[in-house]
């Protein structure tokens, strides 16, 4: 019966092209179409089918490459990317999927992961032994309850950047660091993005976990418990951090800071010291200033462990085509040659080993390299996202001296203990 | 390319005109001699919306799409009477208009309804059958520890199998026989490709054929004659795992039963899988909750403190916007509205140029120029001398700049209307409006003015619901902020109740309700459309000075 | 039918011309040059500064308070890279059938609440408004739902179309649009209707020749609002258009700075200089309608 399949094929195609020329031509495109797909896949041995794959813009060239390679080798299957607002993906995707209609495959941050399988809408991915070939925060990351959902290929994180004209070195302690960039001579120390008076506890994170106050409790295997790590001895240790280095102390944080706004200082070279992504260091680059990346010092006398942030391709759980997205996930995408076309598309890190160890000879990605090593994936679980509002309004209250660290603090823990119950 | 066709084939053959020609013979008697051209061309247009109505229904009825083909045909038939029959005049003119806001926009309210009725969110997303079944793929693990083996797909009598090599040995096996040594397969490159009495499926084929595929997918071959040691299965058809699945579903009963620990799990009423202990699993389902969420909206105690401070604020809010923008549009439109002036045309267009900037970004750009640092904030630099002045981070300072962000937003707007509006006021009244002397203040205001309200006042009361619902300014100018201190909502001194709606529903992130998004909509919309019935009640009396 | 009408005679206008002394303008008009100065600093000074932010080599908007600290056109020249002139292309054929049909039914709508007496006329009319005050925060699972169901029965109206986006901004062309025109309807003295219909002239041609001709500067005001909000906006149009060569400029451009991190803010600014010449164009080539002063003419004449 399996056997006979190409024969059926022709005939489907046949009667398809007969049924195009008694139509007067109706349907002319797929007509067209479809006695070359039977021949050709026949011929080449490739698959026939059609995915669709939601991209943002940044990474459209880097999947478009992906879809090339595959095509080579399966030239029948109708690849279409089709180009979203990353931060429209993820409500999209919750609200396209249950209706049938969603993409094949999307892509997606490791941090949705929660929400989507409280939904449904993503299904497990066999990786099959190549999952060794992958760095194992970028797989833990993907994994929910011992299964994995997506496949992983890039990983990012914040590094202290540094201004190589200014500075030569990132000693190990915030102290110090403070103290070299002082004697820079230059406007400000060190910048940091604070995303204005919304507060970014992200780019902070390093500097909190270096207190030993991470914002959940984790288990031993590096997942995350729904308990907040943020209160004890730690977690105001760092509130004061925050507030000996706000405005109204040092003034090495300030709410006046945004992403724009923090680039721009950074740029000019007001300041050696910036923690940033790799994301900017295209802008530094752009404003014409050398720099080198170094892992974040300790503020608190713990290493400095920033979030890790796992960028992958996640299958929908009502697509039609599984067994094709499966295998152009698992056959094409994970393979080293893919992973380094999207790398060179997109620079994020590469989530794989050997591809990692590739494009480590640039002393920039070995930096944000070396910074992912000491962090911790950004929890995955549904009770982050109604954290971070609380968080962030914290730190940004604290920095600003509009309220006092111990105050912000104690009421940031009272509010997460409500809204978390 | 066929739709032309067989919009020609209902045009000319037996299709809707003939009925139409002998109609509109009775109510446009006169029209065949004075008015055959407008008449014509009206028979043109039916014709033509008869024969794409008729084509969308045949669509409609081939798809079984009952709702839509209710709703088209009674669309057709209404506009079929309306416009060859004499008695509707009104609704000619207002059927084409009223068809569209039919199906496009009371669609999304009945949705919004439909929507309020349910506990649609996180967690209870989709249907039951697709909750049942992402359940039972997540709770299906691989064994731990166990290989991944090289699979080939195969096929006896129509029955497909697997074949795996393990440790060098051939295994071939199918859902009912478990895998067994398959002695005189061939191995190629570590993967069976010919196994005796067994005929090989290429995996192109596999992934050529979707019918194929969910029967390779849907297939688990067990490891052994005991189930519970799992059972091999293949995402991608090259390679295989074993698995085992540790929840089992019985379609009659409704419960999902953990074949480990024994715990069955029933669906409740609430669209979740609940054992008896109270433990729940985590993928549930819609389904409907009565005024659960009004119940929820109206009760819940969260928002209740601020909730005061924030309807005062929207009303504020909305009031001076609209006040200050129409007022400075009117000023603008009745003082250029001078002959004398020259260069009327440039002036004017330079008056409009911040309704040609795309509105959704003009408040992230306030928000970078308002920056309270003179460093970074160049309406600090500029026009304060350096002061640092915290347009957006003080209480009362970030109202202030709201409302003059969304003055500078929408006084084109007014500028605009009222410059239109003004063309229709007669000569000698225009002339009063130009205001240019002493006792012409008191003939605007008792004159020019109230006919211009008469035209304006009911996009005053629109503009007005509008800025109440304005959250696209308020989230992207200062997100709600500066945050109230003194409660634990994340709720602040700029927020108005839509976007508190958005907060507290968790559409912002974390976990979303959209059903209660929804309600509290709902309830919005109640309190906004009664208070805008109520002003146009007023506007009556405005109208019948006219 | 806007294109049909005589060019203006301002009588009363060379009358008052005529009348100006020395100083009298200079006490009664000097004033409003001034007065202009400031409103065109209030309202061009934000558009300086995406002018200095598009001229600029750096790539941020905001953090910046020098203007014109450099100017290159590398950031007009990166437009072509991308598929900005395909955008354009589309919102302007977007925004000009949206507009026409707007005004088309909005004004036929208006026309009947103003000249016929008919039941649930008040309202109906206040109905109108209240339902665009719905607050539309589950819209983009509606619409898509809507669109989905519709597009399998008629594929034009289905996701990805530009037509189906147009019909969606059409279902809210009655409601504000209608008011607007409603108020300037009744402004049209009713004898001219009564004395066209007793020279035998019916309801369908009174509209089309004469109101019509009489309402032009609302006609105009109307297209030139409904051609501006279709132009910015996004939120459908987003959920709708779903392949970048069907996106609208609005959709396009939100996508170069939804992500601040990856935020192309310098080729965003070229792009929305480019895009206000369309509607500053549109809004010069409406101006003579707008402010034509038509209608008292006609009344008197």
């Amino acid at each position: 019966m399996r056997t006979t399949l190409f024969r059926a094929a022709a005939v489907a195609a046949a009667v398809t092209l007969l049924a195009a020329c008694g139509d007067g031509g109706s349907e002319t495109p797929p007509a067209s179409q479809e006695p070359t797909t039977a021949e050709t896949t026949e011929a080449a041995g490739g698959a026939t089918g059609s995915l669709t794959i939601w991209v943002d813009e940044n990474r459209k060239p880097a999947v478009q490459a992906a879809v090339d390679i595959y095509n080579e080798t399966n030239p029948d299957v109708t690849v279409e990317l089709v180009q979203k607002n990353f931060e429209d993906i993820r409500a999209d995707f919750l609200a396209q999927v249950p209706t049938g209609k969603g993409p094949d495959i999307t892509i997606g941050a490791h941090d949705w992961l929660g929400a989507l399988i409280a939904d449904g809408v993503v299904e497990p991915l066999d990786l099959g032994e190549k999952v060794d070939e992958f760095e194992t925060v970028a797989t833990q990351a993907f994994t929910y309850d011992g299964q994995m959902y997506g496949l992983p290929y890039a990983l990012e994180t914040v590094a202290v950047v540094r201004n190589t004209a200014l500075v030569d070195s990132t000693p190990d302690t915030w102290d110090d660091m403070i103290a070299m960039g002082k004697e820079a001579g230059t406007k400000y120390p060190f910048v940091i993005n604070t995303n204005g008076t919304t507060g970014d506890a992200y780019t902070y994170y390093g500097l909190q976990t270096s207190f030993g106050a991470p914002v959940f409790v984790q288990n031993d295997d590096g997942s995350y418990t729904t308990d907040i790590g943020m209160g004890g001895d730690e977690g105001f240790a760092f509130a004061d951090f925050l507030a000996e280095n706000g405005m109204k102390g040092e003034g090495n944080f300030s709410t006046d800071w945004t992403y724009d706004v923090a680039n721009e200082e950074f740029g000019k070279g007001n300041a050696p010291y910036t923690i940033a992504g790799p994301w900017a260091i295209q802008t530094y680059k752009d404003a014409g200033i050398d720099v080198a990346v170094d892992p974040i010092p300790s503020a608190g006398g713990e290493t400095a462990a920033p979030f890790v942030g796992v960028q992958g391709f996640y299958l929908s759980s009502q697509s039609q085509n599984k067994l094709v997205a499966n295998d152009f996930l698992v056959n094409y995408v994970a393979t080293p040659d893919v992973i380094k076309a999207l790398y060179d598309a997109d620079p994020r890190l590469p989530a794989m080993t050997s591809v990692a160890d590739e494009v480590a000879a640039d002393p920039i990605v070995a930096g944000f390299l070396a910074a992912s090593k000491n962090g911790a994936p950004m929890p995955s679980i549904p009770e982050m996202g109604d954290v971070w509002e609380y968080w962030n309004a914290a730190e940004a209250s604290i920095i600003s001296g509009s309220s006092s660290a111990k105050d912000a603090w104690t009421k940031m823990l009272a509010d997460l203990d409500a809204k978390l119950g | 390319m066929s739709t032309e066709q067989s919009t020609t084939a209902v045009a000319t053959g037996d299709g809707a005109p003939p009925p139409t020609r002998q109609r509109v013979r009775e109510s446009h008697a006169r029209g065949w001699s004075g008015h055959g051209a407008g008449f014509l061309a009206k028979l043109a247009i039916m014709a033509l919306v008869n024969a794409l109505g008729v084509l969308a229904l045949w669509s409609a009825y081939l798809n079984g799409s009952w709702v839509i083909f209710g709703v088209l045909l009674a669309l057709l038939v209404v506009a079929d009477w309306v416009y060859f029959s004499k008695r509707p005049v009104p609704l000619k003119y207002l059927l084409p208009g009223l068809a569209f806001l039919v199906v496009f926009q009371l669609f999304t309210i009945g949705y919004t309804g439909y929507v309020a009725l349910t506990n649609y969110g996180t967690g209870h997303n989709g249907s039951q059958q697709q909750a049942v079944d992402a359940l039972l793929s997540q709770n299906e693990k691989k064994v731990p520890d166990s290989a991944t083996y090289p699979l080939t797909i195969v096929e006896q009598d129509g029955e497909l199998g697997f074949a795996i090599v393990e440790d060098g040995t051939a295994m071939v096996g199918t859902a009912d026989d478990p895998l067994s040594e398959a002695g005189d397969a061939t191995i190629t490159d570590g993967r069976v490709t010919g196994v005796p009495g067994w005929e090989v499926v290429p995996k192109n084929d596999v992934l050529s054929d979707p019918a194929l595929a969910d029967e390779v997918l849907a297939l688990r071959v067990p490891i052994s004659d005991d189930a519970a040691d799992g059972s091999i299965r293949t995402g991608d058809a090259t390679i295989g795992s074993v698995y085992r699945s540790v929840l089992e579903y019985d379609g009659s009963a409704g419960t999902l039963t953990n074949t480990d620990t024994g715990v069955v799990y029933h669906a409740t009423d609430e669209g979740q899988f609940v054992a008896d202990d109270g433990t729940a699993l985590p993928v549930g389902w819609r389904v409907f909750v009565g005024f659960e969420n009004f119940t929820k909206a109206f009760t819940d105690d969260t928002y209740s403190g601020p909730l005061l401070r924030i309807t005062v604020w929207t009303f504020v809010f909305a009031f001076f916007s609209v006040f200050v923008s129409f007022f400075v549009g009117l000023l603008l439109a009745l003082v250029y509205n001078d002959p004398r002036v020259r260069g009327r045309k440039v002036l004017r267009t330079l008056f409009i140029l911040p309704y040609a900037f795309p509105a959704f970004l003009s408040a992230l750009l306030w928000k970078g120029m308002l920056s309270a640092n003179p460093d970074y904030g160049i309406v600090n630099k500029l026009f304060f001398f350096g002061a640092r002045i915290e347009w957006l981070d003080d209480p009362t300072l970030a109202k202030v700049s709201l409302i003059l962000v969304n003055l500078w937003l929408s006084y084109p707007y007014w500028f605009l209307v009222c410059t239109g509006a003004l063309q229709s006021l007669p000569d000698d009244v225009q002339e009063a409006a130009r205001i240019d002397g002493a006792g012409v203040w008191r003939k605007f205001r008792s004159i020019t003015m109230p006919l211009l309200l008469v035209s304006t006042a009911p996009l005053l009361i629109a503009s007005f619901a509008f800025n109440f619902n304005n959250f696209t300014l308020i989230y992207m100018l200062t997100g709600g902020g500066p945050r109230f201190t003194d409660t634990s909502a994340t709720l602040g001194h700029t927020d108005i109740l839509i976007s508190m709606v958005y907060q507290i529903s968790g559409v912002a992130g974390g976990r979303a309700d959209y059903g209660l998004a929804a309600a509290l909509s709902i309830v919005i919309f109640v309190i906004i459309g009664v208070i805008s019935a109520l002003m146009f009640r007023r506007t009556r009396q405005l109208e019948e000075v006219s | 039918m806007v294109t049909t009408h005589q060019s203006p005679v301002m009588a009363s206008n060379a009358a008052v011309r005529a009348r100006g002394r020395r100083r009298r303008w200079f006490l009664e008009v000097s004033w409003k040059y001034v007065l202009a100065l400031v409103v065109i600093v209030y309202a061009a000074f934000p558009l300086v500064y995406v002018l200095s932010a598009s001229l600029a080599t750096s790539g941020t908007l905001t953090g910046s308070t020098e203007l014109f600290r450099s100017v290159s056109t590398a950031n007009y020249e990166a437009l072509d890279s991308t598929k900005f002139w395909t955008w354009a292309g589309n919102s302007i054929v977007i925004g000009l059938i949206t507009a026409f049909g707007s005004v088309l039914m909005g004004a036929a709508a208006a026309y009947a609440f103003s000249r016929y007496r008919f039941a649930g006329r008040r309202g109906g009319l206040t109905g109108l408004l209240i339902i665009q005050m719905f607050p539309q925060m589950l819209a983009f699972v509606a619409i898509f739902l809507l669109l989905l169901s519709l597009g399998e029965v008629v594929p034009a109206l289905g996701l990805n179309s530009k037509t189906a986006l147009v019909c969606v901004y059409l279902g809210g062309a009655l409601g504000t649009n209608t008011f607007l025109m409603y108020g300037f309807f009744n402004s049209v003295p009713r004898e001219l209707d009564e004395a066209a219909k007793i020279d035998g002239a019916t309801h369908a041609q009174i509209y089309w020749t004469i109101i019509l001709r009489l309402v032009t500067p609302i006609l105009a005001v109307v297209g030139l609002l409904s051609f501006i909000s279709t132009f910015g906006e996004f939120i459908l149009a987003r959920v709708i258009l779903t392949s970048e060569d069907n996106w609208t400029l609005a959709v396009g451009m939100y996508g170069w700075v939804s992500d601040q991190l990856q935020a192309n803010w310098g080729l965003f600014a070229a792009g929305a200089v480019i895009a206000a010449l369309p509607i500053l164009a549109l809004f010069l080539f409406l101006q003579k309608y707008i402010v034509s002063g038509l209608t008292a003419g006609s009344v008197k004449g």
